[in-house]
C-alpha cells in the first residue's frame, strides 16, 4: 500500500502540470488573433462577416474604422450608448462591450471588425433622395460629401450603415436617447443636428446618403 | 443562518428553512442509506467456506429494511410538504398590501426598473426609468409587474431568495418587502441567449431619507 502510494505521490506533481496547462485559458495577445476570438462573441447577431442581422437590429458593421469601433465600445461601457429604458438594441449590446474587461480587448475585436470587407445592405426605406440632397448639406462639415466621415470630427462613415438603423439613430438623437449624457460631446454635437429633423426629413436625408455608395 | 448569506427580506428566513428541513431530512437518510449499505457490504464480505446466497426479499425480517424506512421517509416528506406549501402561500398567493409599486422589464440581456417618482403613483408622468439599477426603500413592502420583452428571463435576488420567471405576453405581480439596507446583486436565472451570464443589475436598498433623496435627483426624462 506504501508503495502505491508513494507512486500516485510521484504521479501527483506531473498529473498537475498536465491538468494546468490544459486549463491554462491564457488569451492570445492583443491584435488580429485575439480580435478572432473575441468576434465569435458577436457573431450571433452580426454575423460572421458583419453584415448584421436586422431582425434583432443588429447592424452592418464590416469595415468601420478601428477608431469608430473603439468609441462606441468604449461609450457603451461609458453610458454613452446603450444606457436608456428605450433604446433596446442598445441594451442588448451594451453587455457585449461591458464583458471586454481585458486590457487591449477592445482595440483587438475594433481591428478585427476594421478589416472585414465592407458590405452595403439593400434599401428598405422610401425616401426623397432629391429632398434628402439639401438636407445633407449640413451633414457634409463632418461626415463628407462623400459620408465617408471624418475621425478628426469623430464622424463616422455613414454610407455602408444600414439605413433602418441611421434613421433609429437618428431619432434616438432626436429624443434624447443616445448624444444626451453629460460628457458624451461627440454625441451632443450630432443630437443637436438632428433635432431639427422631421421623421420625413430622415428617411429623405438617408436616401440620399445611399446615392452615395 | 450557517454560511453568513444575508436574509434580506421578509420571507427569507423562511425560504432558508425549507431548504435546510429538505437538506437536513435527505441528508439523513442519505447517510443512514450509506452507512447500512456499506456495514451491509462489510457485514456480508465474502468468508471462507462461506457460500452465497440468493435472497428473493419475501421474507419478513428482510422486507422490514425496506417497509420501515420507506414509511418513515413518507412521514419526513409530510413535513417538507406542509413546510413548502406554507412557504409557498406566503410568498407567492398572499399578496400583502403594498406601500409602493415598480415595474420590472426584461429582455436580452439588461434588466429596465420603472419607479413611481414622488406622487408614488405607477405609471404617471414623473416616473423614474432605470436600466440596471433598482432603487427601493428598506422596510416598506413593494408589489412588483414583472414583464418581458423576447424571451423567458428570471428575475432572482439572491438576498431576499426571490426568483420569479418573466414571461413574454405576461405582467407577473409578486411582491417583496426589504429588511436590510445596502447594495446587491440581481440576476437572471433563466437561461435567456448568449448574454444571460452577463445579463446583472444591482438592488440598492436605502433607508426613507436615502430614498426620497435619490426620487428629488433622478432624472425623470427617461421616459421610453
Amino acid at each position: 500500500m506504501t508503495s502505491r502510494l508513494t507512486a500516485l505521490r510521484r504521479l501527483s506533481l506531473p498529473l498537475m502540470v498536465v491538468g494546468a496547462a490544459a486549463c491554462d485559458a491564457t488569451p492570445p495577445p492583443v491584435g488580429m488573433e485575439r480580435g478572432a476570438e473575441l468576434y465569435e462573441t458577436c457573431v450571433p447577431c452580426h454575423g460572421p462577416n458583419g453584415a448584421g442581422k436586422p431582425e434583432v437590429e443588429a447592424p452592418s458593421i464590416a469595415g468601420l474604422p478601428q477608431w469608430y469601433v473603439q468609441e462606441q465600445l468604449s461609450g457603451f461601457q461609458n453610458g454613452y450608448r446603450g444606457d436608456h429604458a428605450a433604446d433596446l438594441p442598445g441594451l442588448r449590446m451594451r453587455p457585449m462591450a461591458l464583458s471586454l474587461t481585458r486590457e487591449g480587448d477592445i482595440e483587438s475585436v475594433a481591428q478585427y471588425v476594421a478589416q472585414l470587407t465592407p458590405v452595403y445592405p439593400a434599401s428598405t426605406l422610401h425616401g426623397n433622395a432629391g429632398a434628402g440632397a439639401a438636407s445633407y448639406q449640413v451633414c457634409v462639415a463632418c461626415h463628407g460629401e462623400n459620408g465617408l466621415g471624418n475621425p478628426d470630427l469623430h464622424a463616422p462613415p455613414i454610407v455602408q450603415l444600414n439605413d433602418w438603423y441611421l434613421v433609429n439613430q437618428l431619432r434616438n438623437f432626436r429624443s434624447g436617447v443616445r448624444g444626451a449624457k453629460a460628457g458624451d460631446v461627440w454625441g451632443a454635437t450630432m443630437r443637436a443636428n438632428a433635432l431639427a429633423l422631421s421623421d420625413k426629413a430622415m428617411e429623405d436625408v438617408i436616401a440620399y446618403v445611399q446615392t452615395l455608395r | 443562518m450557517p454560511f453568513d448569506l444575508i436574509q434580506g427580506s421578509t420571507f427569507a428566513g423562511d425560504i432558508d428553512g425549507v431548504i435546510w428541513l429538505v437538506a437536513v431530512l435527505t441528508g439523513f437518510w442519505f447517510l443512514a442509506a450509506e452507512g447500512i449499505f456499506f456495514w451491509l457490504i462489510w457485514r456480508f464480505r465474502a468468508k471462507p467456506g462461506q457460500k452465497s446466497q440468493y435472497l428473493v426479499g419475501k421474507e419478513k425480517h428482510v422486507k422490514r429494511w425496506i417497509t420501515i424506512p420507506h414509511a418513515l421517509v413518507l412521514v419526513c416528506d409530510v413535513f417538507i410538504i406542509i413546510g413548502a406549501v406554507r412557504v409557498w402561500y406566503d410568498v407567492k398567493q398572499r399578496l400583502p398590501e403594498a406601500d409602493s409599486t415598480i415595474r420590472i422589464i426584461g429582455q436580452q440581456w439588461a434588466w429596465t426598473f420603472q419607479h413611481p417618482g414622488a406622487d408614488n403613483e405607477l405609471d404617471t408622468a414623473d416616473d423614474i426609468f432605470t436600466v440596471e439599477d433598482l432603487h427601493i426603500e428598506v422596510e416598506k413592502t413593494y408589489h412588483f409587474r414583472l414583464e418581458s420583452r423576447d424571451v423567458l428571463h428570471n428575475f432572482s435576488v439572491p438576498i431576499f431568495r426571490l426568483k420569479q420567471d418573466a414571461v413574454p405576453g405576461r405582467s407577473i405581480t409578486g411582491w417583496f418587502h426589504a429588511t436590510q439596507a445596502g447594495e446587491y446583486d440581481i440576476q437572471c436565472a433563466e437561461i435567456c441567449g448568449i448574454g444571460h451570464g452577463i445579463m446583472a443589475a444591482r438592488i440598492h436598498i436605502e433607508d426613507a431619507t436615502t430614498h426620497a433623496a435619490w426620487i428629488s435627483s433622478a432624472s425623470a426624462a427617461t421616459t421610453p
